[in-house]
């Protein structure tokens, strides 16, 4: 095994241990100090992949897990892979050495949280790394799972169930999508290896189940990265403690929607469907999160929209860099590329100052108490650390220099220009759409930034409305988000130095089809005056506007109805869905016998009689059959008569002496037809159930008059009639039916193989003895069965008659 | 001829036998049950060995050859089944030690147990029709008197239902057999299906053979599971963990024999219609588990749901479905015994099975809860754990004979598995923990070993399915060749 997996799997073999260190150390050490130790040597393992990574090199390794099927975790290390995979490790050691500070010792069950968080770090790790499409999907629904159980982590909140549940179905219904969508591509490409798939991926996109697998594949990415209209789940699972909103819920767990995106563009891309699926539902989302950001008045609810939208905004490069694949190596190709490139840069740069922010709003909310903004205000002079490192990082989102953001921000302007003269795929009308609602996007995400920046650290101070004492954090919770704070600056100043090792490495493995020079991907600060540029200045320009007058105009959103929103639809169709289960299951599993066997009868009636017309037809040969004599009518005559007795009597015993009566001529016909031994059976058997019956009804209560008589039901008379119809017709084609000789000639040489006389005694106990035995033991089991209901009836008995 | 193949059903039956003769030695009962399912299970697992080596193993009862006596008939498929059955009945029993109570026990509870065990196992093994019939007799006479242990009023009315359909079936069974018996002139498996594809399966044969599949639906819950809800929720615990983990398998079992072994030549019609059935149980079993806030609806119908998932891997005919339905059934018998077992428990704790007065479980109760967790997980088919292999493969097989609509059924259903779990899961672990230890209606004092036992054996089948790879591959390889079954019987 090679030391690889040691390092991925280390995870999962430290949460192995994790309750021990709660449960011996904890009361002196945190427990996260330990778990510190594991993301760090993570990074600190893959930083040598970054030069091999960088001169153009992969390394590829197999651990094998059910060979003989050809499922083994295949794991492959790329740049996309290594960018996740440091991005992973990186905030997973930042977010751990946060939460030791943010999480008490004393009340938390940490063990839970340490475990779950190992637990998805493993998960993702294996995510980004596995190249086996079956594996990438198990890791992807253990990211769900463990999603799932950090949203929960306080799970005697209410609201934690509810935004946990609400996670978990969202993504795992579009997990399931994916895996449909994944098990086509394996049908189409006959491989497991998404690199296999790559190389053959013409045999794919020829195939008639492209658009639909397509689809599918693409409803996984969006569910997991909140795109609309599935976002809905992430504002809910800001339930989690801050540390997980961080690290899954922006920075890592919801790229895994872009990863695939990314991973799966040399396989999709090209295509019009996907370049209108991924950058469409990518511009939507940007917008509808930057909207909804402006009226949250909840810190973590604001980001969480933010996040929403800034994944869109990365979705939506990915798409119009998808374009790259269709124009292949040609101008336009490196044009569009670049947007792959923006995308790819954009996600880090989302990763960092995301990242900082929510560790700056959890520093708010640890401190003051509370997240909401119409409490908070003034906090500049108080926490002047943590004021600092949320203008660095919300300015780095608005798109201002001199941060990270401002870089991707301007690439992106540059990338939607590109889109709107791209001049395919029906853009020639529609591709002015994309600068438009990009351009507004980015106003509302000005404004939103303003917001979270100015109306937490300015304004008035209103001690009297925190229920804590507030003060600056304690040092250890700063460190990891000023580490992160300076990534953003040093990434404005050094933008190349990232591009080279990490992100050009990374776009060579998103488009392998193109020939990637690293002249054509050198970031700039500055190039000169140009419509990215006027774009930016009018962001600033409108959207400090927008925030001055705001008190203006954000009542409008309150006016818009609660029943029209996405979380509405989804706790409507949730409820809705119980209800209807219920009222479906309830009509028809009604508790009554006589009902399900009205479902039984004619599901056999119209099955067997459709299938016998349809397949066979009538027909039958009735030349084997004997001729009916007088006797057979009186029998039948008897039979059908006593059989109306019963049904229509009111006295017991006469029931049950006609129910004899019906077995005694059926016993009648054996005799006729020369089985006198079976007929001699048959009566003994007929006179005892007779007299057994008898004897127990002497116990019974009087037979009540309205069970007596029967109601005339139409439906129960045709189901019933049809029931002897068709197995009766059954019967008389099957007997004219035969096609083999009967195995019963060799029973007539009973005398010489068993010797016995007696054909019947010979079949019973010798031949097919073996039946006889276990009929034998149904008897006793029967009689057991007997012995026990009578034991249970006296002794409740006992038990009643005790209490009185 | 090997001898072996009669251990699983004839040690059971015998030491069943003997335990009537002493009803008080509860001891005695207990250890001899053990010892009997331990043993056959041992013996099964030899002789899954030997077919692994020697290919299906036969033995003809009384030395009369087939088809004209009775033969038992070992290929991978049925005895990959009696082990579980083994594994399964073994963890339930020992369940059972701790929670069915003295009176049961000596009320003949042990015996009955096995006779059941000797109906299921015989039935996977026999290779006659009349025989199977016979084995049916006698594990439903069995989980006639079981179901209405302790004689709770609610448990002797739905033990009625159970017994009314049953006897139905029954006689359903006995119409299939002598019509075929007359078409056909024979009832041994090979030979019926040997001389069908001999004859060909004209439209009289396939209409006999979708009686059968009425039969066997009624017995394994395809479409026509009405009983099941009601009786499987209302016996003691350890006994509805046997029975939702192996009576409708039997059923499904039986299924697969039929229509792999004899009636495959009208995939397009007997198949298709087996496809429908799946596709709507499937649906009403999910629409049942996500409809009801109690324990027991929601586990009764998650039994229903993972019986149209096992048999649309059928459908397929492929060697991917049917390997994923083979790894279905295998996962289901287990999880189904395991989250039967924790429902049970979680109801004898709180004495509800009412999800809406059950809250915070876990933190009394971690093992419980994490093992509930685990086990939700594996059903919904999450890997590493065992339902994974099966999801996968089934709806592989679906989608590989473009019946895209089935396949997608299946994995929605697997969303409303999930959500009916996890519902489950929320309410009665998480939340705010209302009882205290005195508060409590019972202990889980020896309850929690059987249950991990069951888990672990889920987490092997799992993370260890290289082990067993083997074993499924070679019994989807006889179900897709009825000619090695043919063979082996008539050679």
């Amino acid at each position: 095994m090679n030391s690889f997996y040691i390092i991925l799997f280390l995870p999962f073999l430290f949460a192995i241990i994790v309750p021990f260190l709660f449960k011996y150390i904890n009361k002196r050490i945190h427990t996260g100090w330990f778990v510190l130790f594991v993301p760090l040597t993570i990074f600190l393992y893959l930083l040598q992949y970054i030069p091999i990574v960088a001169k153009g090199d992969t390394r590829e390794y197999i651990l094998p897990w059910i060979p003989s099927l050809n499922i083994n975790i295949t794991t492959y290390i790329d740049g996309l892979g290594l960018l996740f995979g440091l991005l992973i490790s990186g905030v997973g050691t930042l977010v751990i050495l946060y939460s030791i500070y943010y999480l008490s010792k004393e009340r938390e069950e940490l063990h839970n949280f340490y475990i779950y968080l190992l637990m998805f770090m493993g998960a993702m790790l294996g995510l980004v790394f596995s190249d086996h499409i079956l594996i990438l999907y198990g890791f992807w629904e253990l990211t769900s799972i463990s999603s799932f159980l950090l949203i929960g982590y306080w799970f005697e909140r209410k609201n934690s169930r509810y935004g946990a549940l609400k996670s978990l179905l969202i993504t795992v219904f579009g997990g399931l999508a994916m895996l449909a969508g994944f098990i086509m591509l394996i049908l189409m490409a006959e491989t497991y290896s998404i690199r296999e798939m790559i190389a053959n991926v013409g045999e794919i996109t020829n195939h008639s189940l492209f658009i639909t697998a397509l689809v599918l594949v693409l409803l996984g990415a969006f569910t997991k990265s909140a795109q609309f209209p599935f976002s809905i789940w992430l504002p809910d699972a800001m339930e989690a403690p801050t540390p997980v909103s961080a690290y899954l819920h922006s920075a890592t767990m919801v790229k895994a929607g872009i990863y695939l995106v990314a991973r799966l563009t040399p396989i999709f891309a090209g295509s019009a469907s996907w370049f209108w699926l991924v950058a469409g539902v990518g511009i939507v989302t940007l917008f509808y999160g930057s909207f909804n950001a402006i009226r949250q008045t909840d810190l973590k609810a604001l980001l969480a929209f933010s996040t929403i939208s800034q994944l869109g905004l990365v979705m939506s490069l990915l798409g119009i860099g998808s374009l790259a694949v269709y124009f292949g190596q040609s101008e336009n190709g490196i044009l569009f590329s670049a947007a792959t490139f923006a995308a790819i840069f954009h996600l880090f740069n989302h990763s960092t100052f995301k990242g900082s922010l929510f560790m700056v709003v959890g520093i708010v909310d640890h401190e003051t108490g509370t997240r909401d903004i119409r409490r908070l205000g003034g906090l500049m002079h108080v926490m002047p650390i943590t004021f600092t490192i949320a203008v660095i990082g919300a300015f780095s989102m608005a798109g201002l220099p001199p941060f990270n953001g401002f870089l991707s921000k301007e690439m992106f302007f540059a990338g939607v220009n590109d889109v709107a003269n791209a001049g395919v795929f029906g853009l020639e009308q529609f591709g002015l759409l994309f600068p438009i609602i990009a351009w507004v996007a980015s106003v509302f995400t000005f404004v939103y930034c303003m917001i979270l920046v100015f109306k937490t650290f300015t304004g008035k101070f209103r001690p009297e409305k925190l229920t804590r004492k507030v003060h600056e954090a304690p040092f250890g919770m700063l460190v990891s988000p000023i580490i992160l704070g300076l990534i953003v600056v040093l990434v404005f100043f050094f933008p190349n130095v990232l591009g080279e090792y990490i992100l050009i490495p990374a776009l060579a493995a998103v488009l392998p089809m193109m020939q990637i020079n690293a002249s054509d991907f050198h970031i700039s600060a500055w190039h000169g005056v140009n419509l990215e540029l006027w774009m930016t200045i009018g962001v600033v320009v409108v959207g400090i506007l927008l925030y001055k007058t705001l008190k203006g105009w954000v009542k409008l959103f309150n006016n818009y109805p609660y029943r029209l929103t996405l979380n509405h639809f989804y706790d409507q169709s949730l409820a809705g869905t119980e209800q209807f289960s219920q009222n479906v299951t309830n009509r028809y599993m009604t508790g009554s016998l006589r009902q399900y066997l009205v479902y039984i009868f004619a599901f056999f009636v119209l099955l067997l009689m459709g299938s016998f017309i349809t397949l066979y037809g009538f027909q039958f040969d009735f030349s084997k059959f004997a001729p009916i004599e007088l006797f057979d009518i009186a029998i039948v005559i008897g039979i059908v008569l006593a059989a109306f007795v019963v049904l229509f009597t009111s006295h017991r015993i006469t029931a049950i002496v006609t129910l004899g009566a019906i077995g005694y001529f059926v016993s009648m016909f054996f005799v006729l037809f020369q089985a006198p031994d079976l007929g001699l059976t048959q009566f003994v058997v007929e006179t005892v159930t007779t007299v057994l019956f008898l004897l127990c009804f002497y116990h019974l209560p009087k037979l009540k008059k309205n069970i007596g008589k029967i109601s005339f039901k139409l439906t129960n008379l045709i189901i019933s009639l049809a029931m002897g119809a068709t197995v009766t017709i059954l019967a008389l084609a099957a007997f004219g039916h035969k096609v083999f000789e009967p195995i019963s000639y060799f029973f007539e040489k009973s005398y010489e193989l068993a010797g016995a006389k007696n054909i019947v005694n010979a079949i019973l106990v010798d031949f097919r003895g073996f039946d006889t035995m276990l009929e034998i033991s149904v008897l006793a089991i029967a009689g057991l069965g007997v012995y026990v209901l009578i034991r249970q009836g006296s002794r409740r008995r006992e038990q009643s008659n005790e209490t009185k | 001829m090997n001898n072996l193949l009669i251990m699983p059903v004839i040690i059971p039956l015998i030491v069943g036998m003997v335990l009537i003769i002493f009803p008080k030695n509860i001891i005695l009962q207990r250890a001899l049950s053990l010892f009997a399912i331990a043993a056959s299970g041992l013996i099964t697992l030899n002789i899954m060995n030997q077919i692994l080596d020697d290919g299906i193993q036969t033995l003809q009862l009384g030395g009369w050859e087939a088809p004209f006596g009775i033969s038992f008939v070992g290929d991978m498929f049925s005895v990959l089944l009696v082990l579980t059955t083994c594994i399964v009945a073994f963890c339930c029993l020992i369940y059972a030690f701790r929670s069915i109570g003295e009176k049961n026990e000596k009320l003949y509870f042990y015996p009955l147990f096995l006779f059941l065990i000797v109906g299921v196992n015989g039935s996977f093994l026999t290779g006659d029709l009349f025989n199977l019939y016979v084995f049916f007799e006698v594990f439903l006479l069995a989980s006639y008197v079981l179901i209405s242990l302790g004689g709770g009023k609610k448990q002797l009315r739905e033990s009625l239902k159970y017994v009314f359909t049953n006897i139905v079936s029954s006689a359903f069974f006995l119409f299939g057999v002598a019509y075929l018996y007359s078409i056909t002139g024979t009832l041994n498996l090979a030979h019926l299906s040997s001389r069908i594809a001999e004859a060909g399966q004209d439209g009289l044969i396939t209409t006999v053979a979708l009686l059968f599949l009425i039969v066997f639906s009624l017995k394994a819950g395809l479409l026509l599971f009405f009983w099941l809800p009601g009786s499987y929720s209302v016996p003691p615990t350890a006994i509805a963990a046997i029975f939702a983990a192996l009576l409708t398998k039997v059923g499904i079992y039986a299924i697969f024999r039929m229509f792999t072994l004899i009636f495959y030549h009208e995939p397009q019609v007997t198949h298709l219609i087996i496809g429908i059935l799946a596709a709507v149980t499937m649906i009403l079993g999910a629409l049942g588990a996500a409809g009801f806030m109690d324990v027991r609806k929601i586990l009764t119908y998650n039994v229903i749901i993972s019986v149209g998932f096992i048999v649309a891997g059928l459908v397929s005919m492929t060697e991917a479905g049917l390997m994923g339905s083979i790894y279905y059934l295998i996962h289901d018998m287990i999880i189904k015994a395991l989250v039967f077992l924790i429902g049970g428990t979680i109801i004898l704790l709180t004495g509800t099975s009412n999800l809406r007065e059950i809250s915070g479980l876990i933190r009394r109760h971690p093992a419980l809860g994490w093992m509930f967790f685990i086990g939700a997980l594996s059903m919904v088919g999450i890997p590493p754990l065992s339902g994974f292999l099966g999801k996968v493969f089934i709806t592989q097989g679906t989608f590989e004979i473009g019946y895209f609509w089935l396949g997608g059924i299946g994995l929605l259903a697997s969303l409303f598995i999930l959500f009916s779990m996890i519902k489950l899961f929320m309410n009665a672990f998480w939340g705010e923990t209302i009882l205290t230890e005195e508060e409590e209606k019972g202990s889980t004092k020896g309850l929690i070993f059987p249950i991990a036992l069951l888990l672990i054996f889920s987490l092997a089948l799992g993370l260890g399915a290289e082990g067993i790879q083997v074993y499924v591959a070679e019994a989807a390889e006889q179900l897709l060749n009825p000619s090695l079954y043919i063979d082996a019987v008539l050679k």
